[in-house]
């Protein structure tokens, strides 16, 4: 999508001022730790997306953009916090600023600011994993299969795709669970509508030769059908307004028996047995003390046993046997495997309890709306509150959680209250007293009971096969994303798979080369097993070393953002990440981004000089592509090794007459360019293990070095009778030889640089002399177009060449062959 | 070396899901006003609440 061409940072975290030209190319970062280069990551990071990961999200505490972003002085002028960052989008041809302060870090201003720039800019910002750490690299290798699901979704942006599973799961499941409740209500209507029209089966035909023997006693015509619509008390007179309503005594009756018949079952030995043993179950549960944070610690224990790794406790040191700590930390997880099993069994039970709740309910609130309509009115208030018990029994065994309540509850149900018994004998009495009603009244009230009844009966039908429907559309709905997410993801996680393989086969090609890995997605998790020398699939972790582990992790990393951006991918940043690759794949590394991303514009931090050697050598930088960071003061920020910064820095010192301090980086600066020196000229130096070469071993060795390749290419030239070269060499000869002269003018000036602790003796006046000299010095080893220094390619094997990187010089070595 | 690069720009993995998902839905036989409205929320509106999901699954059935 991008490439960042420069980038200009001020008082922004560590910088007080600082621009980077990266004109589009790789790019790296490199110094001591502490000197900034991870503030350049963040600036970058900032620029691009208005936000720094490392100062915002989970685990940061305190810690805050807003208030932390800011160079620590102008911590109260957010506005001066600013990073501009110019930006190529090949895509549009088209070179735009990015400028955004911590003012207003989500209001970038940007040039031009087309529809088309503006959507390229939010895609980037959109993804700000295009910066990688070596903390986020590891994330992806050592991490638990469902922390690693969680964060290749978070990169591959499946938030969504989760959050839509979850949620037609759990639509789905509600509406399976208003399937059985809806059953019970449709199968309570069949009883009652069955004791109103006094039937123990209801068909059709029975129900319609039913309703015209009572419709014949009214004298209304014969029903020749019943269908949804019939009303089988069509044609019979409404009753007038002002008449009350009458309370159907046989129903009435018949109404009573039935709710004395629920309470009596409510109350019977085996519902008391049955409640007995849920009791029993429940109270096991509870006194099971991880039942209560179940879930939770299923998680704990599952994360646990895949970090027991060291032989002893990371808390308290504590030694403990592996094998048998696991063996404890599994039996618990198993343990949790049988509490949700005995959860299942015990809801199992407790379902035709809640059914008998609801037909007790259902039963008691007919016989509230007969009491209502008595004249005098029948005060049933204990019954009345025992429905509404019931009711909130229903609830609360339904919720099942938290057991204590649930136990309660569940003890109650088959305790029904005499004054509830009571109730209803008065009731009942009452009705008794009713008068009988006449012939024709009683069919009237047939008819009219029976069409309530048989509406109520429809209606709960109805909805029973709507909840079904909805329930099966649900489920398949759920189900077939499921599939379909699923099919998905394998295939992109086999494809990301396959090129992880690749990718890790290619670093580590001297020794794995048939290295292969399995990403398997399973339930929101993601296992990730590798191979390890042919003897089988492990978790990264298990066997292979961190340097490995991290080779993995960039590896996975590359993968998976080639996955997501494919020819997109054309800018990332690499915060340290290359740093714990082991030594000996670190070239490939470089070898692997320069070959496989050729498109892709790295932008790399590390503090080893090797690395950055590594990425010259490989062509992954070239040119000024680097930046050596030296030191670092609050009060300047990053300072760099630059010619121009470092001869300045010391002509500023000699106006102070401070030797001491131009004496002290001189020395530096020159063992850092002389090693650089000797890596590029090949200058055999004597070795040292320990990597730590002074002054004297390297510079005499690199001008040495430099003065054997010119007598190389004059005999190279000679051997092709190119007079014009030898000319050429033998001015670059007498020229480095006028520069050494120069640099040893003065015998005790030279003593001092040959021990090199000897200048901060010197006056400013005395000391200049020895900065020019080296100064000019350094010049011989340097193009005169670009002023690179030059180097012998190639790195290994027969040097063919002294070259420099814009190509003006080049010096053949190689004398023709006879 | 084989990648499975998408095409220039942000591959929209979620996007990609959600066509398959719609799709299969038409191949199963649901219904084309339920997979209209789901295409509607997932596709365009990009709402993922459950009750955005709720109202797309069941809203034929909430009028009866």
């Amino acid at each position: 999508m991008i490439r960042v061409e420069s980038i200009t940072i001020s008082e922004f975290r560590g910088i007080r001022d600082l621009t980077l030209d990266f004109n589009g190319r790789s790019y790296a970062v490199c110094g001591p730790n502490g000197t900034g280069k991870s503030a350049v990551v963040d600036a970058l990071e900032f620029a691009l997306t208005g936000n720094v990961s490392r100062l915002s999200g989970e685990g940061r505490g305190e810690v805050s953009l807003k208030h932390h972003g800011p160079h620590v002085d102008t911590r109260n002028d957010p506005d001066r916090a600013r990073v501009t960052a110019k930006v190529t989008i090949s895509s549009l041809s088209k070179t735009v600023t990015v400028d955004r302060s911590l003012k207003a870090p989500a209001k970038a201003q940007v040039t031009p600011s087309d529809p088309a720039v503006l959507e390229v800019l939010r895609q980037v910002s959109a993804h700000p994993e295009v910066v990688l750490s070596r903390r986020e690299l590891i994330r992806y290798i050592l991490a638990t299969p469902g922390k690693r699901a969680e964060e290749v979704q978070a990169l591959l942006h499946l938030d969504q795709v989760e959050k839509v599973r979850i949620g037609l799961q759990k639509i789905a499941n509600n509406c399976e669970k208003q399937v059985a409740p809806l059953a019970t209500t449709a199968s309570q209507a069949r009883e009652n509508l069955l004791r109103a029209v006094g039937m123990s089966k209801l068909t059709k035909e029975t129900l319609l030769a039913s309703a015209n023997t009572q419709r014949a006693i009214l004298n209304l015509p014969t029903l020749a059908d019943l269908t949804e619509s019939t009303s089988i008390k069509e044609g019979m007179a409404a009753p007038g307004t002002a008449k009350p309503q009458r309370i159907p005594k046989a129903q009435a009756l018949a109404d009573i028996g039935a709710t004395r018949q629920a309470l009596g079952e409510i109350a019977s030995a085996p519902t008391t047995k049955r409640v007995a043993e849920i009791a029993d179950d429940l109270n096991s549960l509870t006194d099971d003390p991880a039942v209560a944070g179940g879930v939770k610690r299923e998680a704990f224990y599952t994360t646990g046993i895949e970090l027991i790794e060291a032989a002893a406790c990371p808390f308290c040191d504590t030694p403990w046997d592996l094998g048998e700590l696991k063996m404890h930390v599994q039996s618990k997880i198993d343990h949790l495997e049988e509490v949700s099993r005995k959860r299942t069994a015990a809801e199992t039970k407790i379902a035709p309890l809640i059914a008998a709740l609801r037909k007790v309910q259902a039963s008691i609130n007919t016989l509230v709306g007969y009491a209502g309509l008595a004249t005098p009115p029948v005060v049933i208030k204990e019954a009345h509150d025992y429905s509404t018990n019931c009711g909130i029994a229903i609830d609360r065994l339904d919720a099942f959680l938290p057991l204590a309540k649930t136990i309660k509850v569940l003890k109650r149900v088959p305790i029904v209250p005499q004054t509830v018994l009571d109730d209803i004998g008065e009731l009942e009495k009452a009705i008794v007293a009713l008068p009988e009603p006449t012939k024709q009244d009683s069919a009237r009230e047939w008819l009219t009971v029976a069409q309530e009844r048989l509406n109520v009966w429809r209606n709960a039908i109805r909805k029973h096969e709507v909840a079904i429907e909805q329930a099966q559309r649900a489920r398949q709905v759920s189900d077939i994303y499921g599939t379909t997410s699923d099919k998905v993801l394998e295939g992109i996680y086999a494809a990301v798979e396959e090129d992880f393989e690749t990718l890790y086969a290619f670093v580590n090609r001297d020794d794995e080369e048939k290295f292969t890995a399995k990403l398997i997605p399973s339930l929101g998790k993601l296992g990730f097993d590798v191979d390890f020398y042919g003897r089988g699939f492990f978790p990264p972790g298990a066997y292979h070393s961190e340097g490995h582990q991290d080779s993995m992790g960039l590896c996975l990393y590359l993968a998976l953002m080639r996955y997501i951006q494919g020819s997109g991918f054309t800018f990332a940043v690499l915060d340290d990440v290359l740093m714990s690759v082991d030594t000996s794949h670190r070239r490939e590394v470089c070898g692997l981004l320069k070959r496989e991303f050729p498109n892709t514009q790295f932008i790399m931090t590390t503090h080893d000089p090797i690395w950055l050697r590594h990425m010259r050598t490989e062509r992954l930088i070239t040119g000024r592509s680097a930046v050596q960071f030296r030191s670092w003061t609050v009060d300047q920020g990053p300072s760099r090794w630059d010619d121009r910064d470092v001869w300045e820095e010391i002509d500023e010192h000699l106006r102070q007459n401070d030797v001491r301090a131009a004496a002290a980086l001189l020395r530096h600066y020159l063992e850092y360019t002389s090693a650089e020196l000797c890596h590029r000229l090949r200058a055999p130096v004597e070795f040292r293990a320990d990597g730590r070469y002074q002054l004297g071993e390297l510079l005499p060795a690199a001008v040495k070095q430099l003065r054997a390749l010119h007598r190389r290419a004059k005999d190279a030239a000679n051997s092709w009778n190119q007079r014009a070269v030898i000319e050429q060499v033998n001015a670059r000869e007498s020229d480095l030889a006028k520069r050494t002269k120069q640099a040893n003018e003065d015998q005790w000036q030279v003593n001092a640089a040959v021990h090199f602790n000897s200048w901060d003796n010197l006056a400013s006046k005395d000391f200049e002399p020895v900065v020019r000299a080296f100064q000019a010095l350094l010049c011989g080893f340097t193009c005169s177009d670009c002023g690179e220094y030059l180097h012998v390619s190639p790195d290994r094997e027969t040097a063919e060449s002294l070259r420099c990187e814009c190509g003006n010089t080049n010096i053949n070595l190689r004398e023709k062959s006879v | 070396m084989t990648a499975s690069p998408t095409t220039e720009g942000t591959a929209e993995v979620p996007a990609q899901v959600f066509e398959k998902f719609l799709q299969a839905l038409e191949d199963a036989g649901v219904s084309v006003e339920l997979v209209a409205r789901l295409r509607k929320t997932l596709l365009k509106d990009k709402t993922f609440t459950d009750r955005a999901l709720k109202e797309a699954v069941l809203a034929e059935e909430r009028l009866l």
